[in-house]
């Protein structure tokens, strides 16, 4: 059975699975569905949900389509967690790569870096990061990068330690490979298994950070996301809850995919090793 | 207890290069802001003209050059002394002393209530891997995991404060109450319950889901299998055997946390209004105060290797095979 | 409970003013002391009103530290007295003369004189104070010849119209023995106020509170009223409203509470909705622009953008019409300087369009015309949201506007200083007379850097003409009738379009007795304010 198979056929995989495939339709087909600036102002302010068939889920402070910023929200959500955790993933693997394999001041120098970005509290520094040079997406999700790429830094720089000793290594070395093929070839690819499979967790972690400083008021207005969308309700959350309990749902339910899709695939992972004789 | 101060000692000497960096990057992160500490003041001040907002720059030292003052701040530091918070116009040491402990005492409690009960429901879950608890457990705290916790601040505050009218919406206790010993006590408690709920159900998850992975992986080694087989009651195995084992990484996951716990009180401090360090680190960016963002920033750093001591100290403890010259290094 | 009108309206029936001179009276007899608890949402740095002259500071200042007066819906000159008992401009606008209040004492019990009137004057209110350097710039000095006798001394005609429109915001008067002699920006008593008020200034916990006592020896018998004051900080927007329902607080003034919440909180009983109270503190919601961009400096496309704006929007939604439709640079409610007989441009998108067309920027093939840089304040929730509008507005007429999200120290920065801007959205104050904060924003030559101010590179000799003979101008009539050439030049040429003004609403428990009673109520001493029960 191949593995996206196995993964369908677990009930917590196949809940992942379908959540993030029913996200990532939405996000492709926003343009589609509504198209134009979802920000545009489409009809009378504050209509509850279920109310009006133009706006099934209500418009917001200023009249715009909620269904229409959430369907879009959900594009840039996933934009900026995607984005972000790719960014601190490969800047992450590049330094902890480095690190490990220069050894010496060089990986002194850059571990004491990385060990910097992990005792201050990283939404701290995204925080500020953000404020200071004004919230726009790639601001956004740079801080975000910045606040998240130490981990996999650390666990790439330990796996490329720790695979280096081991016999394969040396056989290779013995047989007079070079050393960037050495750590090309037969270090690197089994170095990343373990960093990537954090990268689920990561992402979460970055949809999650955008809609925190987003809600703190640190989110691009230009474009619409499920955090700045809660930040919006929260000034009418007694009159019009929904307005930030919706993205709020979304958001949940995103994260959870996530989760569940990274679960499955751990427990799919585990259960090939096990099968193997 | 000797063993400890070596430690600490070791490890607060050994991140000294560490802080350096953290300080510079942070002083020149708020030098490439756009807006210095005037231009925020000026805001708050509703205008002025050109000459009053030249004396102000002078007045705060603006009209020195980067290095200058940088150098100075280093200086000062090197002595222990945190500086002078421009936008509040007092020693940062002051200001961080007045906040900190309304953090720690939110960021305390919702750590130990989510380490403990995390680790007891994660024991629930983890004592029969596979039963409609486990289950019910786990899928339960996979989706508290996923919930943002600003959004369950709100959520919270509209059901029990506005709703119920149980609780306070916000602050830390009742203002200038007079209130004195167990009657303020309680009312620092009623003001924590939904904050500390809110930061803490996601730890809480986190602590049960480690918990109960850890206890699923010991559940399979071949010594637990071995007092199975032995005729050990299951209460003992369960109790002496998995769950001290499974309890290692937990403490290390809770190491590794500290510094997101600090991140994630930023946010729930804004939510229920708390004057904690989280607000503190805000309102020292949005006035372009670099003494006090520097101070924030190494305290809470300092405060997250302090945590990190003190767990390798309590996994030491726990296992006896892990000697504390070993977790120092 | 009903949502009480702007009390300026009310008083437009003299019946309706006897009802509630009644009312008053009833509530004052009522009021038993007590501890009124009103949420703060920010904490001065500089506590001290006669160096800062801003709201934030007045919210909690003016209960401490008086002006020579205060602003009246009722009294001679719109004004009532506080530390000055009578006020008299020269006819060559080179003097002006104050008699002071007998029996007055500071909260230290040193009693009050000329002189702390002729220090503050000369010490704090010319050289230090934000809006006193502007007014006060030509006093040359002040003579005491007794305790209770100030005469200040112009070098140049000042008009009396202006400083007496002034007063209320710009002379609060702080003791001579404690900032004689010391360095006064620096000086601990601008944190520990101490002032004549009606109220001392007893304890601040940084975060939480600020806490005001009576002060037993005050000048006027029977007040003030209250025991105590406490501001609770939330600077949350959202904390206000919650905290009032959940009868935390008694109340929360400068919309603390979100408009969007007053219609249902209004609801709630026990909770009065007042929008009196703010008639002299008038915000207006403006659109700076750039006019260094080559598309803007041309009028027609500036036309077209304030054809594009529909205010009636702006009014209803955004401030869910607790604001008025505004038609130039001085609010309708300055009624002894408003003029209406100007331009106005009514919302019409298709005149708009073609104006643009006309002004030879056609639609390009993605329908764009040209972009823009738009930067909102981001001070309220409706500057920010107004952006989020105007961003809609322009792209219905082709101009493709990008936001930028800055905080207030990067917007202070971008617009007043770099200029990084195309368009602004601001919210200047008009402060009583133009020539205080409103002349500031069309006046070319100011130097970059000065905060809310003309920073669009806008300059006009006509107008800088009437500007400037205004300010020397002591007769009030002709002095007024410049102000109406200057309203009519700045709706007909645009150098900013004026969107919408607006007030502050006031939420209170319906315990809180004679909310809103003067035009600067959220900024005045409260000294009449009162507990019922």
């Amino acid at each position: 059975m191949s593995l996206f198979a196995r993964l369908a056929a677990a009930p917590g995989g196949r809940a992942g699975l379908t959540i993030l495939g029913l996200m990532a339709f939405i996000a492709f087909a926003a343009p589609a569905l509504f198209p134009g600036d979802p920000l545009r102002i489409a009809g009378p302010a504050l209509l509850p949900p279920f109310s009006s068939s133009e706006f099934p889920l209500g418009t917001d402070r200023l009249g715009r389509d909620v269904l229409a910023c959430l369907v879009h929200g959900a594009q840039i959500s996933l934009l900026v967690g995607l984005a972000a955790a790719a960014a601190a993933i490969f800047v992450g693997m590049v330094v902890g790569a480095l690190a490990g394999f220069a050894g010496g001041l060089v990986e002194e120098a850059l571990m004491r870096v990385v060990e910097t970005f992990q005792i201050v509290p990283g939404f701290l520094m995204a925080l500020a990061f953000a404020s200071v040079l004004g919230a726009s997406l790639p601001i956004i999700i740079l801080a975000i990068a910045l606040a998240a790429w130490a981990e996999p830094a650390r666990l790439t720089r330990a796996q490329v330690l720790a695979i280096r000793e081991q016999d394969y290594i040396a056989a290779a070395r013995a047989l007079g490979m070079h050393p960037l093929e050495i750590a090309f070839k037969e270090i690197l690819p089994n170095a990343l298994a373990p960093v990537l499979a954090l990268s689920s967790v990561i992402v979460a972690g970055a949809i999650l950070t955008e809609a925190a400083l987003s809600f703190l008021g640190l989110g691009d207005p230009n474009v619409v996301t499920w955090g700045s969308m809660i930040a919006e309700g929260r000034n009418v959350i007694r009159s019009a809850p929904f307005l930030s309990i919706l993205p709020g749902l979304a958001l949940v339910v995103t994260v959870l995919g996530v989760y569940l899709f990274s679960e499955g695939l751990a427990d799919t992972l585990r259960q090939n090793g096990e099968e193997r004789p | 207890m000797k063993r400890a101060i070596v430690l600490l000692r070791r490890r607060l000497i050994g991140s000294i290069p560490v802080l350096l960096i953290v300080v510079v990057l942070t002083f020149l992160l708020l030098e490439a802001a756009s807006g210095d500490a005037v231009d925020a003041y000026l805001v708050s001040m509703g205008g002025g003209d050109a000459a009053l907002v030249e004396t102000l720059r002078q007045s705060y030292g603006l009209d020195q050059s980067v290095w200058a003052r940088l150098l100075l701040y280093l200086q000062a530091l090197a002595h222990l002394d945190l500086g002078w918070s421009v936008a509040f116009n007092r020693p940062v040491l002051a200001l961080i002393c007045e906040r900190l402990p309304n953090t720690l005492l939110l960021m305390g409690t919702s750590t130990a209530l989510s380490f403990c009960l995390g680790s007891l429901l994660g024991i629930a879950a983890g004592a029969k891997p596979g039963s409609p608890r486990d289950r019910l457990l786990s899928a339960g705290s996979l989706v508290l995991y996923a919930v943002p916790g600003f959004w369950l601040g709100l959520v919270l505050v509209i059901v029990f404060s506005v709703w119920l009218r149980w609780l306070p919406t916000s602050g830390l206790e009742t203002i200038a109450s007079g209130k004195h010993g167990w009657d303020r006590a309680l009312d620092i408690a009623r003001h924590l319950f939904l904050p500390v709920s809110a930061l803490g159900v996601i730890y809480l998850a986190l602590f049960l889901r480690v918990m109960r992975a850890g206890m699923a992986d010991v559940w399979r080694q071949d010594y637990i299998l071995f007092a199975k087989a032995r005729g050990l009651p299951r209460r003992r195995i369960l109790f002496r055997h998995v769950a001290r084992n499974a309890l290692l990484p937990l403490v290390t996951v809770l190491g590794l946390q500290s510094a997101a716990m600090i991140g994630g009180s930023v946010v729930i401090e804004s939510v229920f209004a708390i004057p904690g360090f989280g607000r503190l680190a805000q309102e020292a960016v949005s006035g372009r105060d670099a003494p006090l963002l520097m101070g924030i920033i190494l305290v809470s750093a300092v405060m997250v290797i302090l945590v990190n001591v003190a767990v390798d100290l309590l996994y030491a403890a726990l296992d006896p095979r892990v000697g504390a010259s070993e977790a120092a290094s | 409970m009903p949502v009480l009108l702007s009390r300026r309206l009310l008083l437009q029936s003299s019946a309706a003013f006897a009802t509630l001179a009644t009312l008053g009276f009833r509530a004052q007899a009522q009021g038993t002391g007590g501890r009124l608890i009103v949420a703060a949402d920010s904490e001065p740095k500089n506590l001290n009103p006669a160096i800062v002259a801003s709201n934030g500071v007045f919210f909690i200042a003016s209960k401490v530290i008086e002006p020579l007066a205060e602003a009246s819906f009722t009294g001679e000159d719109r004004l009532e007295p506080r530390l000055a008992t009578g006020w008299k401009g020269s006819a060559d606008g080179l003097s002006a003369t104050f008699t002071l209040r007998e029996g007055v004492k500071w909260h230290d019990g040193k009693p009050f004189t000329s002189a702390d009137v002729a220090f503050s004057a000369m010490n704090i209110w010319k050289p230090l104070q934000n809006l006193g350097r502007i007014v006060f710039a030509n006093l040359s000095n002040v003579e005491t010849p007794d305790e209770k006798t100030a005469i200040f001394r112009f070098s140049k005609p000042t008009p009396f119209q202006l400083i007496r429109n002034a007063l209320p915001v710009v002379t609060s008067v702080v003791p001579k023995h404690l900032y004689e002699g010391t360095d006064i920006a620096a000086n601990p008593a601008n944190n520990t106020l101490i002032g004549t008020g009606p109220f001392k200034f007893a304890e601040y916990k940084p975060g939480e509170y600020y806490r005001l006592e009576r002060n037993a020896d005050y000048w006027s018998e029977d007040q003030p009223k209250l025991d105590e004051i406490v501001y609770r900080v939330l600077p949350d927007r959202a904390g206000a409203g919650t905290a009032l329902e959940a009868e935390e607080i008694h109340l929360a003034a400068f919309s603390a509470v979100p408009l969007t919440d007053l219609a249902r909180i209004g609801k709630e009983p026990g909770i009065q909705i007042i929008s009196a109270g703010y008639e002299a503190l008038t915000y207006q919601l403006v659109v700076e622009i750039n006019h260094r961009r080559k598309e803007l400096a041309d009028l027609r496309v500036r036309q077209a953008i304030a054809h594009a704006i529909d205010k009636d929007f702006v009014v209803r939604t955004i401030f869910l019409g607790f604001a008025e439709p505004s038609t130039g640079p001085v609010p309708h409610n300055s009624t002894e300087f408003y003029f209406s007989d100007v331009p106005d441009y009514e919302f019409d998108v298709d005149k708009a369009n073609a104006l643009l067309d006309e002004a030879g920027y056609t639609r390009g093939s993605n329908g764009t015309r040209f972009s823009l840089k738009l930067l909102a304040a981001p001070y309220f929730n409706e500057t920010r949201q107004f952006g989020d509008y105007l961003r809609q507005a322009l792209a219905a007429i082709g101009i493709d506007a990008e936001l930028a999200n800055n905080d207030s120290a990067a917007h202070q920065k971008a617009v007043y200083t770099d200029h990084a801007f195309d368009l602004a959205v601001a919210p200047p104050v008009f402060r009583g007379d133009p020539a205080i904060s409103t002349t500031i924003l069309v006046q070319s030559g100011i130097p970059a850097g000065v905060p809310f101010s003309n920073q669009g590179g806008y300059a006009n000799p006509e107008l800088d003409a009437i500007i400037t003979k205004a300010s020397e101008t002591v007769d009030g009539k002709a002095r007024i009738d410049l102000y109406n050439d200057f309203q009519r030049l700045v709706a007909e040429d645009l150098p900013l379009i004026n969107v919408a003004e607006w007030g502050f609403i006031t939420v209170a428990r319906d315990t809180v007795l004679n909310v809103g009673d003067n035009p600067r109520w959220a900024v005045s001493n409260w000294a009449d304010t009162a507990l019922k029960g």
